[in-house]
């Protein structure tokens, strides 16, 4: 055993004296730590809501009208028959798309936008009825929508005035909103989908990166032959039981400490980001003890796999001629996961929650946003860690038949026929 | 101690590689074992250090199974193997630690024999950038980290400058003189003339010549003799006496300085040398130098690998013929 801990130790002085691991790990640390104090820096209002006493929020608000205007242009109206009504009015409501100014007639209109000095221009017949110029159409471009409603909302006064009716009374009835709570009892899937897919995702990166760093570091040592010494000196399922043990706490510390950095940053400044972001980063506690649990799971299936996958090549180069399976499995599992995040307990994403090959992924989603029972999170576990079991011991003897195997990359099948013959 | 190799058998698929290696070598001894490129050492090796099984056959130490965890072993391969992008002390105590050794005892065993060959001021410097020589003294250097009592030594010499190369001599005999079994595979014969007491030349997974070098040597010397001439030109005294001498001997060779003659059966030494005197002197041949021929082990090798390879191709041939 203890033999096992000098290889673990080894092998995680690999990652941990790399340099690009180290500054990798830190930049991201520090940079996500420190974005999380963006709003007490900048103001974020327009993201946030909340105006928040920032250090770069003090200039005056005139000079940033004159510059906007400068740096976003105006637009340009004309009525036949003076409809909008008083400029205040119309501005107020313009304000979401810009500045709106008169102009002397359609024409006018036309020249200025041609000529680009407006970024557009609305030539108004009546409440029902107008042109709209821009000279560029941009592709979501909610300007017309914008003014539309200015002109419905003008067609709804004229005709209430013209009937004889209380605008404010007809308006306060009209569109009086049910008070009404909702209590949810159980889970909020549209609360929990983000968060979910964000850690769909970062578990298909973990996995993919490392799975692809233990391979190489396999193949590696048999490229440069230290294989040779070392299966003479160690019993070679300790070798790979420790360059993956290795490998998913690189990647524990590394996640781990991004992760961390992430949430205590985010929680530090709860109350600057006014919470907009717990969609993604208020995870409950037993999505991450899930995510932990099925997460490193999943990893550690991965990574044997990829270890035997780097000792049926002799090349970094060939790994990825084996490999492509292994990311086709991993590819799949991402993508239905993903493309069923909507639906959490359809048959699908039940079926994907039990193989070992996929409940990595798709059983923590189900836990955080579907109804699944403790038995089906406990078959789904045992299954999972079970099977690592099994592929670790595979993946020992395909090691230890492959190591000394060098040119042509061996398939799998020819693997396992050369365990059966016992070297 | 003694290490016994019995009868050993291995075939990868249809192929049978060894066909029943055996040979021993004791504590205090060096044995080299030799043979040309593919003709089983390495795979011979392997089954030793245990990395392969044999199909059948035994190894003993003595004269019980031999159990790779009881003893320590030092293997040095051919296709040299360390990480190139570690420290160079990082990696000997790991390999040191593998084997058993506590950390301490492998730092300070990793620094005396870094010392002992030299190469010490490169401990915290990363492999890859030390020469090719001194990478090699650093793979010695983790063969012996970890003080094992059995040492495989594969062509330890390649790529060594003569001053390197005495420096891993002296190791060798070190090891040699302290009692340990070593096990010397190169194709630099000299080399194994200077260490190994016994040798064991492979051919084809066969076993086709072992055991004490002198002896062998003798054997191989037996009823043949070098001439030298006085003029140095051996041509012409091959051809005098093919000439003029050719009931007594046979000429089977000639170096620089040397014409090599084999007795005709039924002719000693002295008579030759009677012959060789009158008809020298009556010719004006002027002899320098006679005495008996001590084949060197390249020699052998070449004259014993050579008739071996002759025989297995006709054998194929034959083979051939009849399918």
């Amino acid at each position: 055993m203890n033999k096992l801990f000098t290889v673990i130790d080894f092998e995680l002085k690999s990652y941990t004296k790399n340099k690009s691991f180290v500054i990798t790990t830190l930049v991201m640390v520090v940079l996500l730590f420190a974005a999380s104090f963006l709003p007490k820096v900048f103001d974020m209002s327009s993201i946030t809501g909340v105006e928040t006493k920032s250090i770069f929020s003090g200039s005056d608000d005139k000079d940033e009208d004159k510059d906007s205007e400068k740096e976003d242009g105006f637009y340009l109206y004309y009525s036949e028959n003076d409809v909008l009504g008083s400029k205040e009015n119309v501005n107020e409501i313009f304000a979401e798309v810009g500045i709106l100014k008169k102009a002397k007639s359609k024409e006018d209109i036309i020249k200025k936008v041609k000529s680009q000095k407006a970024k557009g221009g609305f030539y108004i017949k009546d409440d029902m009825h107008y042109e709209y110029y821009v000279f560029n159409a941009e592709m979501y471009d909610d300007t017309q929508m914008i003014f539309e409603t200015i002109l419905t909302n003008l067609h709804k006064q004229n005709y209430l005035l013209a009937h004889g009716m209380d605008i404010s009374e007809f308006v306060t009835e009209y569109e009086a909103i049910p008070e009404g709570n909702v209590n949810i009892l159980g889970k909020d899937a549209s609360e929990n989908f983000w968060y979910c897919y964000g850690l769909v995702i970062l578990i298909f990166m973990l996995i993919i990166m490392y799975g692809v760093m233990i391979a190489t570091s396999v193949t590696n040592e048999k490229s440069n032959r230290s294989i040779e010494v070392l299966v003479t000196s160690i019993d070679a399922k300790y070798l790979l039981f420790g360059k993956v043990i290795a490998g998913t706490f690189a990647v524990v510390i590394q996640a781990g400490s991004i992760l961390a950095a992430t949430l205590i940053g985010y929680g530090i400044n709860h109350d600057a980001w006014n919470g907009k972001l717990d969609m993604i980063l208020d995870i409950p506690s037993d999505v991450i003890i899930s995510f932990a649990v099925f997460g490193v799971g999943g990893f550690l299936f991965y990574a044997f796999v990829y270890g035997a996958v780097g000792a049926l090549v002799s090349k970094t180069e060939d790994i990825n001629k084996v490999a492509g399976t292994v990311q086709m499995v991993i590819m799949i599992v991402y993508f239905v996961v993903l493309f069923s995040l909507s639906k959490p307990d359809g048959m699908i994403m039940k079926v994907c929650s039990i193989l070992p090959v996929s409940s990595y992924s798709a059983m923590f989603v189900r836990i955080a946003m579907g109804k699944v029972t403790v038995p089906e999170i406990i078959i789904s576990a045992v299954l999972l860690y079970a099977s690592i079991i099994f592929i670790g011991w595979l993946a020992a003897k395909i090691y230890r038949m492959g190591t000394l195997r060098y040119g042509n990359p061996i398939k799998f099948r020819n693997a396992l026929k050369y365990i059966k013959e016992k070297e | 101690m003694k290490l016994e190799v019995k009868d050993i058998r291995k075939s990868f698929g249809d192929k049978e590689i060894l066909k029943g290696i055996s040979f021993e070598v004791e504590s205090g001894k060096a044995l080299g074992l030799l043979g040309r490129n593919g003709a089983g050492k390495t795979t011979t090796i392997r089954i030793l250090m245990d990395v392969f099984h044999s199909n059948s056959g035994e190894i003993l130490l003595d004269g019980e199974a031999f159990d790779r965890k009881k003893v320590l072993i030092g293997y040095l391969p051919e296709e040299r193997g360390l990480y190139p992008k570690r420290k160079v002390l990082e990696q000997m105590i790991y390999l040191a630690r593998l084997r058993g050794v506590d950390k301490k005892k492998a730092t300070e065993n990793s620094m005396r024999w870094l010392k002992r060959l030299e190469v010490d001021e490169y401990a915290m410097k990363d492999l890859e950038t030390l020469s090719k020589g001194n990478q090699q003294k650093v793979q010695l250097a983790s063969t012996l980290v970890a003080d094992p009592e059995i040492v495989i030594l594969d062509e330890p010499f390649s790529g060594l400058d003569p001053v390197n190369s005495q420096i891993l001599k002296d190791v060798v005999n070190e090891l040699i003189e302290e009692g340990k079994i070593v096990i010397f595979s190169s194709h630099q014969m000299s080399y194994v003339e200077e260490f190994c007491r016994d040798i064991v030349i492979i051919n084809h997974g066969e076993v086709i010549l072992s055991g004490n070098l002198l002896d062998i040597k003798k054997e191989y010397g037996k009823n043949q003799l070098v001439v030298s001439p006085v003029d140095g030109d051996v041509v012409k005294l091959k051809n005098w006496i093919n000439d003029k001498l050719s009931d007594d001997v046979e000429v089977t060779g000639h170096n620089k300085t040397d014409v090599i003659v084999k007795l005709m059966d039924g002719v000693n030494r002295m008579k030759f040398f009677g012959d060789l005197s009158d008809k020298a002197t009556a010719d004006g041949i002027e002899i320098e130098h006679f005495e008996t021929y001590k084949p060197s082990l390249n020699d052998i090798f070449v004259e014993r690998v050579g008739e071996e390879d002759k025989e297995h191709e006709e054998t194929s041939e034959g083979g051939e013929d009849n399918e």
